[in-house]
């Protein structure tokens, strides 16, 4: 039998007690485990599918809107660009593929998206991100090709059509463009990356349905509107001849240590502004989220460090009511380095089971907001990842546990045998 | 066996064990006799190792209790000793059969892949084969009492020292708890020392130790 063996009997003795104890030290690892996993998830996955383009460019504003909007389809466009600028780009010397973009519409809130045919065919490592699932890629104008959350969330199929709507929510009033209904010819295979969330098209589509010429367009690019729905001056317009426009141009370069160069030269020479997706969200979450992490993560170690404070105060209880047992050991014969060994242990099975049921508790939580996250982003996090910020968070959290199981272990060493047989 | 010879103990302000001398030889089975409060438990603290003296030579088994230090005599305690107390002191969360294997498993003294087999013929020696798994709780106050000498014998330690065994339990059950540990003693040929204020209990053994003088007022 084992000191282990012991440590456990002892614990299991108090079932109460320790259940609740472990639950206390489960909820703070739950939450550190909860922040850190889909903190790491959601930036290497933001990360990898920034790292599909070198660079995008648009409108000059604000770079992370930009990526924002035309990388994962998050935020409303920062505006139009020139064609002709986005072809000149295109044919820079170190310019692998140009890929441009329209946006101005979206069916039931998931966004259209026109650009050329060749854009389907991209693919990066082993990624086919435009990759079919049914059907064909479009061809004609308003011919669509639907992500397959969209075709899982609205039921469009192959064949069916469906009205477009201005702007970039859902919102009721919103004008549709009832006379130039889109047909789907493609269900994309889910890839677990924004692509799941849009609708693609050819520019054509997006010229031709915001084409300035139909009087009831006309009317509605007349006024102003507020917030996302703002489709004042943030979508393609009808300018297919030499002032056309798009929204934005994805662009691979021929390496990716070319990126900084190629923004510097892209943003000096052309009136537009070029952006490196991966460094925009890296921006973003050291400077928004890494603030909101360490918050979260001080909750979460408060809640660790409270959970050590009762791991403490139950096992000095513990050894308290046990002093008769203590010295009884030691009149067996254990020594003392044996009973301080024993004590620790128990400090060290309460710790580490809380970590372990704070760690289920964590991918609970991460399944859930996965979950949303796959609706939300088209994202798929792992739920159950054990990166190295993670395992240094745990091992934090065991140390601290040991920790609390000094003092009790101190007050188990120290017994006088003689005294505590004779009082008890 | 065991020997002391001028131990002094000071217990408090004015307070002090002293005992002159005393012999127990190998085999012996000796009640220390005496009224509450007369020393006799202090004695057998003095003589387990479990307080130290303040002055004068306690010899265990040809040793030297006084002069090892605190692991030595841990490990003494664990080779040569075996414990029954008048409160039994059997660990609750453990069954009988582990509260015999922890004897063993502190005391160090038999090799581990012995254990679960001793502990179960000790228990079966005292006739609680039938209660290898039950747990202190659910025994009654003469099994819990057999359990505990069963977890003293079982290292086939040198010297029983037992602290008013019988003090928890009914006359029947006393009688019969004094008839076994009697006996096994004697089979084993283990040396016993058997604190006890009842005169009845202590006539039973062979030899007895008036204890009644140990305690004394000291002049400051």
């Amino acid at each position: 039998m084992s000191l282990w063996h012991v440590a456990w009997n002892y614990l299991w003795n108090r079932k109460l007690t320790t259940a609740m104890t472990i639950i206390s030290v489960a909820l703070g690892v739950a939450l550190i485990s909860a922040v850190l996993t889909l903190r790491e998830q959601t930036q290497k996955r933001f990360e990898e599918e920034g790292q599909a383009f070198d660079l995008v460019v648009g409108a000059k504003g604000n770079p992370l809107q930009l990526v924002l909007s035309t990388v994962y389809f998050l935020d409303a466009p920062t505006g139009n660009m020139s064609r002709a600028d986005f072809e000149e780009i295109a044919k820079l010397e170190d310019v692998e593929a140009a890929f441009p973009l329209g946006m101005g519409d979206t069916f039931k809130g998931y966004r259209i998206i026109g650009t050329d045919r060749a854009l389907m065919d991209f693919t990066w490592g082993d990624r086919r991100p435009y990759e079919l699932e049914e059907g064909v890629y479009f061809g004609k104008a308003y011919e669509a090709v639907i992500g397959a959350a969209v075709a899982q969330d609205t039921g469009l199929r192959v064949g069916s059509s469906f009205i477009s709507t201005h702007g970039f929510v859902d919102m009721p009033g919103a004008h549709a463009h009832e006379d130039k209904p889109y047909t789907v010819v493609g269900v994309m295979r889910r890839s677990g990356t924004p692509n799941d969330r849009a609708i693609f098209c050819s520019m054509e589509s997006v010229w031709d349905a915001h084409d300035h010429g139909d009087a009831e367009a006309e009317e509605e690019h007349g006024h102003e509107h507020d917030g996302e729905g703002d489709h004042d001056h943030d979508h393609a317009h009808d300018h297919g001849g030499a002032d056309a426009e798009i929204t934005a141009g994805l662009v691979k370069l021929a390496s990716p240590a070319l990126r900084f160069e190629y923004k510097d030269r892209i943003n000096k020479q052309y009136n537009v502004m070029a952006a490196v997706p991966v460094n925009e969200i890296q921006k973003l979450y050291e400077q928004l989220l890494g603030t909101a992490k360490a918050v979260l993560l001080a909750i979460g170690y408060l809640v660790v460090v409270i959970s050590s404070m009762s791991i403490l105060i139950g096992l000095y209880m513990a050894i308290l009511q046990r002093r008769r047992d203590l010295a009884v050991m030691r009149a067996l014969g254990a020594t003392r380095g044996e009973i301080f060994g024993a004590v620790l242990i128990e400090a060290f099975w309460v710790t580490v089971l809380g970590i372990g049921v704070g760690w289920l508790l964590g991918a609970v939580v991460c399944y859930g907001l996965g979950m949303y996250l796959v609706a939300k982003l088209g994202f798929h996090v792992s739920a159950v990842a054990l990166g190295p910020d993670i395992i240094t968070a745990y091992s934090a959290v065991l140390l601290m546990g040991l920790v609390a199981g000094i003092l009790p272990a101190w007050q188990a060493y120290r017994t006088d045998i003689a005294r505590d047989l004779a009082e008890l | 066996m065991v020997t002391m010879e001028g131990v002094r103990r000071t217990l408090g302000p004015g307070v002090a064990f002293q005992c002159d001398a005393f012999h127990a030889a190998p085999g012996d089975r000796v009640a220390l006799w005496g009224p509450s409060g007369c020393g006799k438990s202090t004695m057998l603290n003095l003589i387990s190792g479990l307080l130290r003296p303040h002055g004068g030579q306690i010899r265990v088994d040809g040793v030297d209790i006084t002069g090892l230090s605190g692991s030595r005599l841990d490990a003494f305690r664990g080779e040569r000793y075996g414990f029954i107390f008048q409160t039994f002191n059997l660990l609750a969360p453990f069954t009988t059969l582990q509260n015999v294997v922890l004897g063993m498993r502190f005391a160090d003294v038999v090799p581990e892949k012995e254990w679960k087999t001793r502990a179960t013929a000790m228990l079966e020696r005292v006739r609680l084969g039938h209660r290898l798994h039950s747990r202190p709780g659910t025994l009654s106050v003469g099994e819990r009492q057999r359990v505990a000498i069963a977890r003293a014998l079982v290292n086939r330690p040198k010297l029983i020292v037992a602290d008013e065994p019988t003090g928890s339990l009914d006359p029947k059950t006393a009688e019969s708890v004094m008839a076994l540990l009697l006996e096994l003693c004697a089979e084993e040929g283990v040396t016993l020392l058997l604190v006890t204020h009842d005169r009845a209990i202590a006539e039973r053994l062979p030899q007895m130790h008036d204890c009644t003088d140990l305690v004394k007022e000291t002049v400051s």
